[in-house]
């Protein structure tokens, strides 16, 4: 077991683990934009930003990414300083020009006191901040269908060449897990369409409820090893077949 | 470790949906019964004792942890249940698919699968059976 | 033939006995050379040679080199071993040049004349610009045929693998690069040896070792010479690399426009592989090596480490943090060195001639020579080697030939895009890594843009920003959209649109890039920027302050004009590209303002000072 100060209480940490886990855990807020448990933390957004020192370095210290940052014995934090606040400021400023409608960024902004963008302000900018949590959830996840392309300010998340994805299954994990509701998708009934590609949710067999798309339910055939039939019938009518055989035992 | 599980008495159970109710109110879905993650099923014609109740086994394999691809379904050691981990869930809906006893349901409006967790390992639903159909041990 | 530890020195031996009565006519090949017509020198030379039937007994050899560092001046033919040294050669002048050496009279006018004594200097040894220099990791560059093994063993190629692989362990091979005191030469300079002994005792396996080859910042080529002129001088630094840290497989990273390197890389390889320099049980020890090419796509950031391993792996090119070094897991999350060209191929020289030899150049913080590539407003642009420590007043005036033209020395911008612009008054600045930090600059892969009176400081940062805009990967926010912004600031400022709170507004966009970005080329990006503003700040004023870019470059900020000094000479309206100067012969001449589009053609071709620079109508 090592220790840290973090924001001058001592805490015991274990050895590796990042700071932004240490603060969550001890209830200190640090914001986010590109963290997700689901994934390896990315250090796209640089909000996380906390300052570190160690006495040695005899009062120079630097501003790191807590979500990346191993906690290390000795370690002194502050995760609210001055200059960390004026950084986590400075960058809220820059991604409320960009996407000024994003609701997690305008949330964040009004929380640092900005009041007025010193930029120009996209009032259409897109909402996507690229965090890069679809792409990290769809690579390392489910199927890799999408990517970051492009570089600079004209980065973008795409299908590979933008054209429909062969890889992709319609999961909606992409959108679904996207901080501030940028990936556009539809969604009825037994029809759904995201990334250009339009699939056909299959209906439960008992019921003819949506379930999953057909091309999912291969991959989690294929993939984890759960049989295809179990997944194309939805909860209730399961349900109901599992009370059918408690009825049917207890008799 | 062999913890304690639910059981389930068809023949004590009188389709009275304490226990949906119970579920729902616990779980703040506003009292919604058909948001519980518990369900009653009233035998189609209407026997006594032959009526059942559907609520997570926590399998010892679960087909809700095997299809997710995030990791968000953790066996809580204590209590032996499975939780659903908000903070790692991708919401895909693959836990949904893999259950094969239906016992993983969408919350469509928060766009969130549920799951019965147990409360803890103090079941509400439990302590609201009149008759003993429900049984933590 | 294998070579092999005991059999090595011998085979050399007999290589320098039977090249001591070799005259050797080489013709460059290099990339810059061949776009001017090197190839059809070579193949002129050779035609020339058969057709002057020289006999048996001239021993003599037609061969061709890569890269001086000198391309303006090529195609270059050199004779050695006397060195004579032939600039701007075309293909008819084989004829000539093949008499000369039969004569002994070299041909006069293919030999480089003196800027300033206007005599002709017959060989390499006597032209300034490589006078001045010291050769170290360059020390075969130009003089070798790179697709020659023999030529670079005869020149104690290998020698070092064979010392190293014969008598001493791997931590003392790392000892003596600690040593000697080798600082990455690739920009960060973080001691070599450290690095490599990180790596030595980190736990995992396989072990990689890289060479950083994708060579971006503008201007720089000392990467892709060497790559092109000593391919086997950057594997053999490689080779002795992986002996010390334990490492089996290696990676050149090329960049995409050094398809020659890639060429003369793969066949050194071959040719090392054959021989039994690289592979299974390395000159017949119990090491074996492999070394792969990776391509590089083109993108600036996968010259930053972490970037380039992502590429290797077949990832996006986005670099990662560091706070976990590469030593302990990199490429693939194993154990890996990554070192820049010029960095590995000075650790034969180091091993062959022992740490103190390289020690005993240098400053007190850096030691040995660096190369730089030293363009822009000098005489002489090309590859300049010098020991650390050698100001840039010397560098630029002694070695490069100062500023042409008569024009006056501005800034010299050097470290490429993450370096900084310093003025004349850091002109004695003793060059090595720690001094140049301190000015607000850094040493950087060592590109030096030298600028005169007639470049725009302001623009210039500009142009750095709007490179860096593009080539940032995007990934995190201050970067990605800092840059954006502080280009809209800056193009502002360059357009006569700019606000005195627009200053502070720059300073505070620096201090978000550097405190905030992910890694280094976002973290120095604000440094072009940053020393423009700490030493030019009244150019910064002038432009929104008067509205006056006095430089003549911002075309918004700044009008032509033809003062009476004008002797009607009419060169200025031959040079217009808009045929706005009228005049009579001998009699002044006029700029119309109105489709004038401020070039500054008429200004850079007047002799007589006529042309005058002043603020916009």
């Amino acid at each position: 077991m090592s220790e840290i100060i973090l924001n001058g209480r001592k805490v015991k940490v274990r050895k590796g683990e990042f700071l932004l886990a240490v603060a969550r855990r001890e209830g200190i807020e640090i914001p986010t934009l590109c963290q997700h448990d689901a994934v390896e933390p990315a250090g796209a957004c640089r909000l996380c930003l906390v300052e570190v020192t160690r006495p040695e370095w005899e009062g120079w210290s630097k501003l790191v990414t807590s979500c990346l940052f191993p906690a290390e014995d000795g370690l002194i934090v502050s995760t609210d300083s001055a200059p960390v606040h004026k950084t986590r400021k400075g960058i809220l400023e820059l991604l409320m020009a960009r996407s000024p409608n994003a609701v997690p960024v305008r949330e964040l902004a009004r929380q640092y006191g900005i009041e007025q963008c010193p930029y120009p302000v996209q009032h259409d900018g897109d909402n996507c901040i690229l965090c890069d949590i679809c792409t990290r959830v769809c690579q390392n996840l489910v199927t890799g269908a999408i990517s970051r392309i492009d570089r600079g300010v004209g980065k973008r998340v795409a299908t590979p060449f933008a054209e429909p994805s062969t890889d992709c299954v319609g999961c909606l994990a992409c959108a679904k897990s996207c901080p501030t509701a940028a990936i556009p998708y539809e969604d009825e009934g037994l029809r759904r369409t995201i990334w250009g590609k339009t699939f056909e949710v299959a209906s439960c067999a008992g019921c003819g409820a949506p379930t999953v798309t057909a091309e999912q339910a291969a991959w989690i055939e294929q993939s984890k090893g759960v049989s295809r039939e179990d997944q194309l019938v939805c909860d209730r009518c399961k349900a109901q077949k599992t009370a059918a055989a408690y009825q049917k035992l207890a008799w | 470790m062999v913890s304690k599980l639910m059981h389930v008495t068809p023949s004590k159970c009188t389709v009275c949906r304490n226990c949906e109710l119970a579920c729902a109110f616990s779980h703040m879905h506003g009292g919604k019964p058909t948001a519980a993650r518990i369900r009653a099923f009233a035998d189609d014609q209407q026997r006594e004792g032959h009526h059942a109740v559907v609520v997570c086994m926590q399998c010892e394999e679960a087909g809700c942890v095997k299809a997710c691809p995030a990791h968000a379904l953790w066996r809580n050691p204590e209590t032996g249940a499975i939780y659903h981990v908000e903070a790692r869930c991708i919401r895909c809906q693959s836990c949904v698919a893999g259950c094969p006893f239906g016992n993983m349901r969408w919350e469509a409006a928060m766009e969130f699968p549920t799951k019965c967790d147990l409360c803890d390992g103090d079941p509400v639903c439990v302590k609201f059976c009149p008759t003993g159909a429900l049984e933590h041990r | 033939m294998k070579l092999t530890l005991a059999n090595i020195d011998g085979y050399r031996q007999e290589l320098v006995t039977q090249r001591k009565e070799l005259q050797s006519i080489m013709v460059c090949c290099g990339t810059g050379c061949r776009a001017r017509n090197g190839l059809g020198v070579a193949e002129a030379m050779g035609e020339a040679l058969e057709a002057a039937g020289l006999g048996d007994e001239v021993k003599v050899e037609l061969t061709s080199t890569g890269c001086h560092g000198w391309c303006e001046q090529g195609p270059i033919v050199t004779i050695e071993p006397d060195g004579v040294f032939y600039t701007n050669v075309k293909p008819e002048h084989a004829g000539e040049i093949v008499a000369g050496f039969q004569s002994g009279h070299p041909v006069q006018k293919l030999l480089y004349r003196d800027l300033t004594t206007r005599e002709r200097k017959v060989t390499y040894h006597e032209v300034p610009f490589y006078s001045h220099q010291t050769r170290w990791a360059m020390r075969n560059v130009g003089r070798i045929s790179p697709t020659e093994i023999d030529h670079y063993i005869a020149r104690d190629g290998y020698k070092a693998l064979a010392k190293v692989l014969a008598g001493m362990s791997p931590a003392e091979v790392v000892d003596e690069v600690a040593k000697a005191g080798l600082r990455g030469r690739g920009g960060g300079g973080f001691d070599a040896g450290r690095k490599w002994r990180s790596a030595a005792r980190a736990s995992g396996s396989p072990k990689y070792i890289i060479c950083n080859g994708d060579e971006g910042d503008p201007g720089a080529f000392m990467d892709r010479s060497i790559m092109e002129a000593d391919p086997h001088g950057v594997l053999e630094g490689m080779i002795i690399g992986a002996y010390a840290i334990g490492a089996t497989q290696g990676y050149i990273y090329v960049r995409q426009e050094y398809p020659l390197a890639v060429k003369h890389l793969e066949q050194a390889m071959a040719d090392a592989r054959e021989m039994g320099l690289l592979g299974e049980q390395i000159l017949g020890s119990d090491f074996s090596f492999e070394i792969k090419i990776a391509r590089g796509g083109g993108a600036f950031v996968c010259g930053e480490s972490s970037a380039l391993m992502r590429s290797i792996e077949g990832k996006v090119g986005e670099p990662r943090a560091k706070y976990v070094h590469a030593a302990d897991k990199g490429l693939f999350d194993r154990p890996t060195v990554l070192n820049n060209v010029e960095t590995f191929i000075c650790v034969p020289l180091i091993l062959d001639k022992g740490a103190e030899h390289f020690a005993a150049t240098g400053t007190a913080g850096s030691k040995g020579t660096k190369a730089f590539s030293v363009v822009g407003k000098v005489n002489c642009n090309g590859l300049i080697e010098v020991p650390m420590g050698t100001t840039l007043r010397e560098l630029i005036f002694d070695v490069a030939g100062g500023v042409p033209k008569g024009r006056t020395f501005k800034a010299v911008q050097t470290g490429g895009p993450s370096g900084g612009c310093l003025p004349e008054s850091q002109l004695d600045l003793a060059v090595d890594f720690d001094t140049l930090a301190d000015a607000g600059s850094m040493m950087g892969s060592g590109g030096l843009i030298v600028m005169d009176d007639r470049n725009c400081l302001v623009d210039v940062a500009r142009y750095f920003v709007k490179f860096l805009v593009d080539e940032s990967c995007g990934k995190c926010v201050p970067c990605r959209e800092g840059l954006k912004q502080m280009l809209a600031i800056l193009s502002r400022i360059t357009q006569g649109e700019g606000r005195t709170e627009d200053l502070v507004a720059i300073d505070k966009l620096c201090d978000v890039l550097k405190d905030g970005s992910l890694c280094a080329l976002g973290k120095s990006a604000a440094n072009p920027v940053l020393s423009t503003l700490k030493y030019f700040r009244s150019e910064y004023e002038e432009h929104i302050r008067d509205g006056f870019c006095r430089a003549g470059v911002c075309g918004k900020l700044c009008s032509y004009h033809i003062n009476e000094k004008c002797t009607g000479c009419a060169v200025c309206a031959k040079v217009c590209p808009v045929t706005c100067i009228s005049g009579e012969k001998k009699e002044l001449h006029v700029i119309d303002q109105g489709p004038c589009i401020q070039c500054g053609s008429c200004f850079d071709a007047c002799r007589f000072d006529a042309i005058e620079i002043r603020s916009a109508p």
